[in-house]
């Protein structure tokens, strides 16, 4: 049974011709389902997660990258996380702006999406944690005052700049390599001076006392934070253009 | 081992960079190539391929296969292969090499002592022990 999670937003009048162009196209495809509204519920994970133990198999997200993030938090709850939740497939219907994720994964508009979710085209990709909080593309911090404590040594960013911490690359001209695949987080540091700086770890604290981490360019988290990632958590379908093998 | 000509080439993928606005302080350990432009201090250690960048200040011991050294290191270095000392470098330790190329106008002020044919051979059965895992 698919499920279709509605954003808030998409109650506005802007969005209904577009609303109504993904429904008529779902319904072609044969792809129709149950449709929730997250405008008038309060306890958005109870309703999710009540969906899942009811049978749901795919969970499609249609809004923003915002709207994904509250849906993985309900699916990939790190407290209760068992295998009926393993077994849900996680869907994407972009509409509007801030679409990062749905870009990473081959989905650039809505009547893609709906190609998409018919081919069914599976990848399990790992997803970044800062304390009870995910993120699937890049969690980002200004870079002046940050301390990067991993293992035995620590980094500290002596100017100004960013720092991105990635799983999943959102944008395809960004130069460095990585997968949401390997297990591990790639942090990328560039300065205003233009100097680059590259590496990989699976686990690490972050602390900047002036700034907070920002994950998915939505949530913003107070440092220190102890930053990891869960390999293999989330069943995602993506398009044949996504940014990554 | 890197040629001579070509030896920047093998850096170009390297697994990890450390730019020149970060300063990195403890053990610095790594599986792939490493790349210093910025300042660390504790110790360097990687199986694979180690650039110290001409700006780089580094207060530590370090320890590769193949290494180009091209800024300040304050330490002991063992290159088990192959070590390029630039014209820019300065190195105050002693080092440990396989070969040995050094470069008109570096800074030498240690002990220089080359690895036994034995202590080499070993190196390349265990790299050719691991080719084949």
């Amino acid at each position: 049974m698919h499920v279709y999670i509605y954003d808030d937003y998409l109650n506005k009048g802007k969005y209904n011709k577009v609303i109504n162009r993904i429904e008529i196209r779902l319904t072609d495809l044969g792809l129709n389902g149950k449709i929730i509204r997250l405008g008038g519920i309060k306890n958005i994970k109870a309703t999710i997660q009540n969906e899942i133990k009811l049978g749901a198999k795919t969970i499609i997200a249609v809004g923003n990258n915002q709207t994904v993030g509250r849906i993985i938090g309900a699916i990939v709850d790190t407290d209760i996380y068992g295998d009926f939740q393993k077994k849900t497939l996680l869907g994407i219907i972009p509409v509007g702006d801030d679409n990062s994720i749905a870009a990473s994964f081959g989905i650039k508009n809505e009547e893609e999406a709906c190609n998409i979710l018919l081919a069914r085209r599976i990848e399990k990709i790992d997803l970044g944690l800062v304390g009870n909080h995910c993120f699937l593309n890049q969690a980002t911090i200004q870079s002046l005052g940050t301390i990067l404590e991993i293992g035995d040594y620590s980094l500290e960013i002596i100017e100004r700049g960013e720092v991105k911490i990635i799983n999943l690359l959102s944008d395809k001209n960004e130069k460095i390599k990585s997968s949401p695949h390997d297990g591990l987080l790639d942090i990328y540091i560039k300065t205003k001076k233009k100097d680059e700086t590259r590496l990989s770890a699976k686990k690490f604290r972050i602390t900047n006392p002036e700034n907070k981490l920002i994950l998915d360019s939505v949530a913003e988290i107070e440092t220190p934070a102890e930053i990891g990632i869960m390999k293999d958590k989330v069943n995602i379908i993506v398009g044949k253009d996504r940014l990554f093998e | 081992m890197f040629s001579k000509d070509n030896k920047l080439e093998n850096f170009k993928d390297a697994e990890t960079v450390i730019g020149a606005s970060i300063k990195v302080k403890g053990n610095f350990q790594g599986q792939g190539s490493i790349i210093i432009e910025g300042a660390l201090e504790g110790s360097l250690k990687t199986d694979a391929n180690i650039l110290i960048g001409e700006k780089a200040k580094i207060v530590a011991n370090i320890e590769s296969k193949d290494a180009i050294i091209n800024g300040e290191v304050r330490g002991n270095i063992k290159a088990k292969n192959y070590l390029s000392v630039g014209g820019t470098a300065k190195i105050f330790g002693d080092i440990q090499y396989g070969e040995i190329s050094v470069e008109k106008g570096a800074i030498i002020n240690g002990q220089l002592l080359m690895l036994s044919e034995e202590h080499k051979r070993n190196e390349k059965n265990k790299e050719e022990t691991g080719a084949e895992k």
